[in-house]
């Protein structure tokens, strides 16, 4: 044979040798096995490679099987009971108790099941947007940046800076960036907005995406041209273009220009939101500002770092080159930074501190469970007295009736455990429907494997937390005096622990009522905060007019009049104005701006502003009070006279002592040539951005003087909400069938969704605290309960020698009162010393509110003295005869 | 009772003696396992077999000696098995107790595809 010849299983020789005696008798039959197998190998190499398999195993195992027989002469020992017979005995009869002492089960089973239910669901909110990486290969080491402002707030980039950037920094091994935008798609039937993004031709890749159906974009896509080069989501792909297989070099018509499919993004795709559409954003060119670098045209960065680059070193890199691009461009850059943090952390957000308080609560939510659990086991145990004396007298060890009692335990948790599970997909689905579809990541929160892995966690921990003490103190029972003791009194030592424990579980209960009270406070003060205008009965749409050269300054003011004109006429309707902003949801444009008569401040000094272009009827449609002068009328128009309204706080902050009528101020920086504007009308403030933050500094312009294609309509009407948003649709429609109508909400929807993410906090807190609150008064009520039926005979004998019910009654309730009272004065302790972690999540509500903690305290002791006084009640009722005849 | 001399033999163990003697002197474990499967027509576990050889060495009945090692090998010595008198004599003992209890019973043992 030329080749070299076919060597058994190496690893089944090594394993063989090992197996056989040493010297010639295992020589002789290793060489046997080898001799063989090169025989059987001539025929089948698999063959024989499986027979050596097979014989040498069967050979190592009965040879050392043979060799252990021979060294222990005499009969092999007698089989002990082994570790998992009596662990299966265990297992056995402690369902069989578990199943006769039917009321402490199910109480147990409901208590394990909602806190590790609760637990579980809550966990699962936390893995999915917090714990879990993005869904990006490498997620770890992608980066989201941004331009800061001089006051340190984030801003967007701009082009020149972007490119900068991208030219400069060596942290990343790819750097792209991206901006929202929206665009009408005029192909399909109506016209239809979308939601998409101009992405650099490098953005997907940084993300480490590439299309699962034709090319990604390429340097050369991003620049001018005819036809725009887009890539489609899936999802858009699949509902809208009917999964068409011919998609790639498909032509579209998007705001009124060809554009021109050259790929499908892999399914499941999201950043941050599912966009329909990405754009090159180098289509741009030189429009929207792009090549001026004081412009921030709404771009965000983000980088992979390079392996073994840190996060911190590639923000300091960061810093050092926007300090270095304020030095050679003092004119746009002067005072302003850069921010960086990790992509993951930028899509949760303010999310995260919420999701840690939550998941603390619910921590203690199960602390409070395990605490109730044992309290139980250890009355349970008080009534098996009897039974651990007679097993501990038959010969039963100690450690084995420990290990007897901590078997149940576990039974009792992983049955626990099974409904909690239940319990948590349950609470998620009902979290996730209250959960505004607006959050990061929520479409990623699932049951999935690491969260069952947790409850399997959660579930064993508990059996053991409330296990073990319960366990050591029932396995007492097993000295010989017991036995003689068994039959009548309590134990005082359990007895005393137990109200140990419903202290500590009133002491939780305080703490996670408070941080309940403090989230409904919150929200409290987020509904009745003043916005400044009338919320109610408002309806508003948005519009967009896109399409190129088709539009003209003249016909898009002519279009906003007659939209104007027509909705003044909808049934219903008394009132409509036109924005670019909605109050509560945000501006849509900040900028700087410089005022007449007081001296140009140095430029990182430069105030800005929130400027919002209305329509005339805008601050009688939203009910704004005018202050002073006027507000815009039809006469303002685009020749006439340039005007603003400005804000009370605007007015005050720069003519504290004297009337703002008059005064004249210029969007931008100095030098740009926008006109100067007189200030005829002050009108109060609104809050803009949010309920929780503060209005910010406003000036009106008139809509006619300041153009936007993109605009909002509010119509007030009176009462008749319902068909309002409907008819608005068709009416633009039917004026031009280009122009997409979305966004129509109510205004106290528009509310709704600034505040969903506090009102599902104090929703999930609420239930919380009940829960707590409940676990709490039961725990109390089954110790004194129990009290007063091992103290029976006790009472019996007090009432014999002349107590009087209400003394009885006046003892049993004082117990428990100090009980309460010592919980909740812990409680009250570590709640202050807690709740200040919550700070960031309220709302005109310090941390310390004395009115919280008041409400918690009163409504605790009510509940725990209504807990007492049941038992009590029946303490009182003891009859003397029957009592001491029990004997 | 008085102790037999033979020892009592299992069934593999008379194969496996049987198995020796025809051999001869190629009596060694590749040769054992080969001639045991070609004649029973069922596989033979290896460990059963050197365990079985053994325990027959143990008892007296087998002897061996050791015999250089072929290259196919890689030179490891062959262990030459002969049964010893002891042997014969069990061997024997097992063979009449058969043949006695089959006597008479050749049209019901006899395999009906040799005709």
């Amino acid at each position: 044979m030329s080749r070299a010849p076919f060597t058994p299983p190496a690893i089944a020789r090594r394993l063989l040798v090992l197996a056989l005696p040493t010297g010639a008798r295992g020589d002789t039959i290793a060489g046997d096995l080898d001799e063989e197998f090169r025989h059987r190998a001539a025929g089948s190499r698999l063959g024989a490679s499986l027979w050596y398999w097979r014989a040498a195993c069967g050979v190592s195992l009965r040879m050392s099987a043979d060799r252990w027989r021979r060294r222990h002469t005499g009969p092999p020992p007698p089989p002990r009971a082994s570790l998992m017979d009596t662990l299966l005995q265990d297992i056995r009869q402690g369902a069989y108790t578990l199943a006769r002492a039917r009321r402490f089960t199910t109480a147990s089973l409901a208590t394990l099941a909602i806190g590790i239910g609760a637990a579980t669901a809550i966990f699962s909110v936390v893995n999915a947007m917090v714990l879990r990486p993005l869904p990006y290969p490498n997620a770890d080491r992608l980066m989201w940046a941004a331009e800061t402002l001089p006051t340190g707030g984030v801003m967007t980039l701009s082009w020149p800076n972007y490119q900068d950037w991208h030219a400069r920094l060596t942290s990343f091994e790819a750097f792209g960036a991206s901006r929202r935008v929206t665009y009408t798609l005029t192909d399909a039937g109506d016209a239809m907005r979308l939601e998409g993004r101009q992405v650099t031709w490098d953005f997907l890749p940084v993300l480490g995406i590439t299309p699962a159906m034709g090319r990604p974009f390429q340097k050369d896509d991003d620049r001018p041209s005819p036809v725009h080069p887009v890539l489609l989501s899936d999802s858009f792909w699949s509902t809208t273009l009917g999964r068409d297989p011919n998609i790639v070099g498909r032509k579209l018509t998007i705001d009124g220009q060809p554009h021109e499919v050259v790929g499908v993004l892999p399914p499941g795709f999201r950043y941050v939101l599912d966009y329909a559409v990405y754009e090159p954003v180098g289509v741009v060119g030189s429009g929207d500002g792009f090549p001026d670098r004081g412009n921030h045209v709404g771009l965000l960065a983000v980088g992979r770092l390079k392996p073994g680059v840190t996060e911190a070193a590639a923000r300091q890199e960061v810093q050092a080159l926007a300090v270095a691009l304020s030095r050679e461009y003092p004119n746009s850059n002067s005072g302003q930074g850069a921010h960086l943090e990790t992509l993951a952390s930028r899509f949760v957000g303010d999310l995260q501190p919420r999701l840690i308080a939550l998941f603390v609560a619910v921590g203690l939510l199960l602390l409070i469970a395990c605490v109730n659990v044992a309290n139980l086991l250890i009355a349970h145990g008080a009534t098996r007295r009897h039974e651990m004396a007679v097993r501990s007298a038959l010969g039963g060890g100690r450690l084995r009736l420990i290990r007897q009692l901590l078997v149940e335990s576990m039974l009792l948790s992983t049955a626990g455990g099974v409904l909690g599970v239940a319990v948590g997909a349950a609470l998620l689905q009902a979290l996730l429907a209250v959960a505004p579809a607006t959050l990061a990541r929520i479409e990623e929160v699932r049951l999935d494997s690491v969260t069952l892995l947790f409850a399997l966690g959660v579930t064993v921990l508990s059996g053991l937390v409330f296990g073990t003490l319960p366990a050591v103190i029932a396995s007492n029972a097993g000295s010989s005096q017991m036995l003689v003791r068994a039959g009548r009194g309590g134990v005082a030592g359990s007895h005393r622990l137990r109200r140990g424990l419903v202290m500590v579980e009133v002491a939780l209960a305080v703490v996670v009522l408070c941080g309940s009270g403090l989230m409904i406070r919150t929200m409290l003060r987020l509904t009745n905060a003043d916005p400044g205008f009338t919320v109610g009965n408002l309806i508003t749409a948005k519009y967009a007019i896109r399409g190129g050269d088709k539009w003209t300054d003249a016909s898009i003011r002519t279009f906003h009049d007659d939209v104007i004109t027509r909705a003044r006429t909808l049934p219903g309707v008394t009132d409509v104005a036109l924005t670019t902003s909605l109050p509560i949801e945000g501006s849509n444009w900040g900028s700087v701006f410089v005022v007449g008569d007081q001296p140009v401040p140095p430029r990182a000094d430069i105030p800005s502003a929130a400027f919002n272009p209305v329509s005339p009827r805008f601050f009688s449609t939203l009910g704004l009070k005018l202050k002073e002068g006027r507000v815009f009328t039809d006469a303002d128009r685009e020749n006439a006279p340039t005007v603003a309204v400005v804000s009370e706080r605007f007015a005050k902050r720069f003519w504290p002592n004297e009337s703002a009528i008059g005064k004249r101020l210029k969007q931008g920086w100095p030098e740009w040539t926008t006109p100067w504007r007189e200030i005829v009308g002050v009108v109060n403030d609104v809050k803009l951005n949010g309920v929780e933050n503060d209005a910010p500094l406003l000036v009106y312009l008139p809509l006619a003087q300041q153009l936007s294609p993109s605009v909002i309509l509010i119509a007030r009407t009176d009462g008749r909400t319902a068909g309002t948003g409907q008819a608005i649709r068709q009416l633009v429609t039917g004026l031009n069938s280009t122009v997409p109508v979305y966004d129509i909400r109510t205004m106290d929807e528009v509310f709704g969704v600034r505040v969903a993410q506090q009102r599902l906090t104090m929703i999930v807190f609420a239930v919380f605290g009940s829960v707590a609150l409940v676990l709490a008064a039961v725990g109390l009520y089954g110790v004194v309960s129990h009290g007063v039926a091992d103290r029976t005979r006790e009472i019996g004998v007090r009432v014999a020698l002349g107590a009087t019910p209400r003394q009885v009654l006046r003892l049993f309730l004082s117990q428990g009162a100090i009980t309460t009272t010592l919980g909740i004065v812990v409680g009250a302790g570590a709640a202050i010393g807690l709740t200040r972690f919550l700070k960031d999540l309220l709302f005109e509500t310090t941390p310390n509110d004395p009115l919280t903690i008041a409400a918690v305290v009163v409504s605790l002791f009510a509940v725990s003295i209504v807990a007492c006084y049941l038992p009590a009640l029946r303490a009182a009722r003891v009859d003397p005869t029957s009592a001491l005849r029990g004997e | 009772m008085p102790s037999p001399t033979p020892l009592p033999l299992g069934e593999f163990e008379q194969l496996v003696l049987l198995a020796i003697l025809q051999l001869g002197p190629d009596a060694y474990g590749v040769g054992i396992g080969r001639k045991l499967e070609e004649e029973t027509g069922r596989g033979v576990s290896r460990g059963a077999l050197y365990t079985t050889l053994d325990r027959l060495e143990d008892k007296g009945l087998v002897r061996w000696k050791l015999v250089a090692g072929s290259a196919e090998r890689g030179r490891l010595p062959r262990r030459i098995y002969s049964v010893s008198a002891t042997g014969l004599t069990a061997l024997r003992a097992a063979q009449q107790a058969f043949r006695r209890l089959a006597r008479g019973l050749d049209h019901i043992l006899r395999d009906p595809s040799v005709k």
